[in-house]
């Protein structure tokens, strides 16, 4: 499926079933079939399911759409107006950043566009500790087929790489190991390098220009700007969700909202919805696990200095991956963020973190996403009436060994590569690291949890699904186990965290989840 | 000094002495307990006020949301931090930080804003714990020499206490983003965001811009044009109009 062009009268059916904030001037009530919460990308796989096949929809957003002329091309301003919290979310435990998008499309409008299958070892994994039968990934590649045809999902041309990507691939290719292009929901990138504020190019298949626009063209009516604060139960039944308008960017909260469907689907993310459960009475709960086993794939990222200047800011946000040590619980990934974003990594003050910046032009970022499967948190709803979650979640010392090796084989590869020196960002070890046989520091003991700058990159197990009700809140067809017409399609699903990138994974199930939720229509 | 027996404090220089209230010998002056409490007190609140809320100077510009003393903090932070004459040709008080947190500041979620109010709240006045080297090290951190508040800043950097260390290592987060999110600064790293002219999509043509209606925007069906191309942007082509005219 190629980008759609709408006629004007269609385009002008999609704008009357938006809604946007300047629209709400009174209290809001509406039903549908169903109620779908969360634009991102499982919330608007399954609005655009359910419209396809004729059923009135409703998909609730509480961010605002955006369009290129408003994307701060600065990356604190970009996250401060796109990001809950300001992009300024941290754990409690062991203090981490984390991150959840506040706009239509969700994450998908500041993610790298990452699209990765994880290996049939993952899902064979969940099938064996969750009881869940039917999850494999040979039965889930029809969908995987359909979801990247629509977005065209492709791997990244060598064209638009750059150097700092294509240095990633050298690298691995001197240590003899396994090296990819990154398969990105893009079409036609100039690599711009600013993935991370949103596509000017328009070129990132984002939901808000994919997904979302086709599900408006087969009739879903979509509210942008209103937080939902709970569901509507009575027993084992769900009849719809409430909130109220927020302004956008201030979030002050304006008319009450009432939204009734026969289903409801929450999609709002793995540390929005089991806020939104716990504010509902603490619905869909008697298993005790909603909110609990929050996991994250912690990002750890070294920076390589190269001897000449390498176009830094030229070529796709993140072009090249290695899956080689996926066993050992780590992704290999090479990156790119706005200089103000990834220097909170860069060591030292004064004259020596000037040297470093100075050095910008010749660095090159990459990192890994690590598998911590025994680092465990929560998500609580806060005192008062805050819908955001106060999350606790703590790197468990065994995990530890992941992130030194991880560290330790993104040094190698900068080495390889042809890297004068490398910054490893570790507070127990030198700031700067100019050989190989220094940067085997990184795997001794040394290296702590806390001496590792750490980002929890992807949010997993907040509600997750298993086969047997007292140990999950869904099934693997995303139903919750406590109620009858409740749904739920983020990666708080997922049982374990998936190893790779979860967005792909989050809109397979999310559409097997809304052909699943058809029969019951 | 703690009276036990009455549970009043006996102030420095100061000798209980008896009666049938509570009341204390200084300088062979008799007062009662009651008014050297107040005078104390009064004393203490004197001296903080002044060194909380006095002499910040008025700042020039039309700042919205930044007070005098969190403007005066990361000016003299930003100065130290990043210094002129180092290996960038745009030092700290180039950049005007306070204006970059100012606009951030209005963008900021309110628990946030006040988190990170507290962080310069905290750092300007730490020095009462954590003295700087030199006379006066125990004024706040923005009446230090240049010399003071780089020492300052090396301690806290250097810490073996892993919250002194995160502590720094926020302020430094909140100073870089303004120092290397301003356009000169950008400009040298050449890491400016490109010129060029984004595509006219359907999506262009349903979302108005954020706050406003439908009657805001901007293109019509017939405005759209071809989707991205695919065609690599132009190196040598010119930065973001942005960040192309700055003071540096």
């Amino acid at each position: 499926m190629s980008v759609r062009l709408h006629s004007a009268a269609e385009l002008s059916q999609m704008q009357d079933r938006l809604r946007v904030f300047a629209q709400y001037d009174a209290d809001v009530h509406e039903s549908a079939d169903v109620v779908v919460v969360g634009s991102g990308p499982a919330g608007a796989v399954v609005a655009y399911e359910l419209a396809a096949a004729g059923r009135d929809v409703i998909l609730v957003e509480e961010g605002p759409p955006f369009i290129p002329s408003e994307f701060e091309l600065e990356g604190g301003l970009s996250m401060a107006r796109t990001m809950r919290e300001s992009g300024l979310r941290m754990t409690a435990g062991s203090i981490m950043p984390t991150m959840q998008a506040n706009c239509l499309g969700g994450g998908s409008l500041v993610n790298s566009a990452i699209c990765v299958r994880p290996p049939a070892e993952v899902f064979e994994e969940w099938s064996d500790r969750f009881q869940l039968e039917n999850t494999s990934r040979e039965g889930l590649e029809p969908h995987y087929d359909v979801v990247g045809d629509f977005l065209g999902i492709a791997p990244t041309p060598d064209a638009v790489q750059g150097p700092r990507n294509l240095l990633f691939r050298d690298g691995c290719k001197k240590l003899g190991i396994s090296s990819e292009p990154i398969a990105r929901n893009v079409r036609g990138c100039r690599g711009s390098g600013e993935c991370f504020t949103g596509c000017r190019n328009r070129a990132k298949q984002s939901m808000d220009i994919s997904y979302i626009p086709e599900a408006l063209h087969h009739g879903a009516r979509v509210f942008t700007s209103v937080q939902v604060q709970q569901v509507r139960w009575d027993g084992r039944r769900v009849s719809g969700v409430e909130g109220q308008v927020v302004e956008p960017l201030t979030g002050r909260l304006s008319h009450r909202v009432r939204f009734d469907g026969r289903f409801v689907v929450l999609a709002a993310g793995c540390m929005a919805t089991p806020v939104l459960l716990q504010r509902s009475g603490d619905l869909a709960n008697r298993s005790g696990q909603v909110g609990e086993n929050l996991q994250f794939h912690p990002g750890v990222a070294v920076a390589g200095v190269f001897p000449e200047a390498i176009d830094v800011q030229f070529g796709a946000t993140q072009g090249y991956q290695s899956l080689e040590f996926l066993d050992r619980g780590f992704k290999l990934e090479s990156l790119w963020a706005p200089p103000a974003v990834s220097a909170v990594r860069t060591p030292g003050f004064g004259h020596e973190l000037l040297e470093h910046f100075a050095e910008i032009p010749r660095t090159a970022v990459w990192d890994a996403i690590c598998s911590t499967h025994r680092s465990l948190g929560t998500v609580r709803a806060r005192w008062g009436r805050s819908m955001d979650p106060a999350l606790r979640w703590r790197l468990h010392p065994d995990d530890v060994p992941v992130l030194r090796e991880a560290l330790h084989a993104v040094a190698r590869l900068f080495f390889a590569a042809g890297a004068e020196r490398i910054l490893p960002g570790v507070n127990s070890l030198p700031a700067v690291m100019d050989s190989e046989d220094q940067a085997r520091a990184l795997l001794s003991d040394r290296v702590q949890g806390r001496d590792v700058v750490t980002g929890g990159n992807h949010a997993f197990c907040t509600t997750r699904m298993h086969g047997d009700p007292e140990q999950g809140v869904v099934d693997e067809l995303g139903r919750c186990h406590d109620m009858d017409n409740l749904y739920i399609a983020d990666t708080g699903i997922f049982p374990r965290c998936p190893s790779v990138n979860p967005m792909y994974t989050a809109m397979v199930l999310a559409r097997r989840q809304a052909h699943s939720l058809l029969e019951r229509l | 000094m703690w009276d036990r027996k009455r549970g009043l404090p006996t102030p420095v220089g100061a000798e209980r002495v008896g009666g049938r209230h509570a009341q204390f010998r200084v300088s062979g002056v008799i007062i009662p307990a009651v008014q050297l409490a107040f005078f104390v007190l009064a004393v203490v609140v004197a001296l903080g006020a002044r060194r909380f809320l006095r002499g910040y100077p008025r700042s020039s510009h039309d700042y919205q949301r930044l007070r005098p003393r969190e403007i005066a903090l990361l000016r003299a932070a930003t100065d130290a931090m990043f210094p002129a004459r180092g290996a960038i040709p745009v030092s700290g008080a180039d950049v005007d930080a306070p204006r970059y947190v100012d606009t951030w500041f209005e963008l900021l979620h309110p628990a946030k804003r006040f988190q990170i109010r507290l962080l310069l709240l905290f750092f300007e006045h730490a020095t009462l714990f954590f003295w700087a080297p030199g006379a006066g090290g125990w004024r706040r951190f923005s009446a230090l020499s240049l010399q003071q508040r780089i020492e300052v800043l090396r301690a806290w950097y250097a810490s073996g206490w892993f919250v002194r260390r995160l502590v720094f290592t926020a302020l430094r987060s909140v100073l870089g983003i303004a120092y290397l999110g301003h356009p000169a600064t950008m400009r040298h790293l050449r890491v400016a965001p490109y010129a060029f002219d984004s595509p006219v999509l359907d999506p262009d043509v349903l979302y108005p811009p954020i706050g406003q209606g439908p009657d805001a925007i901007r293109y019509r069906p017939e405005d759209r044009t071809p989707p991205a191309s695919g065609v690599p942007i132009d190196l040598s082509g010119p930065v973001h109009p942005d960040y192309e005219d700055s003071p540096l």
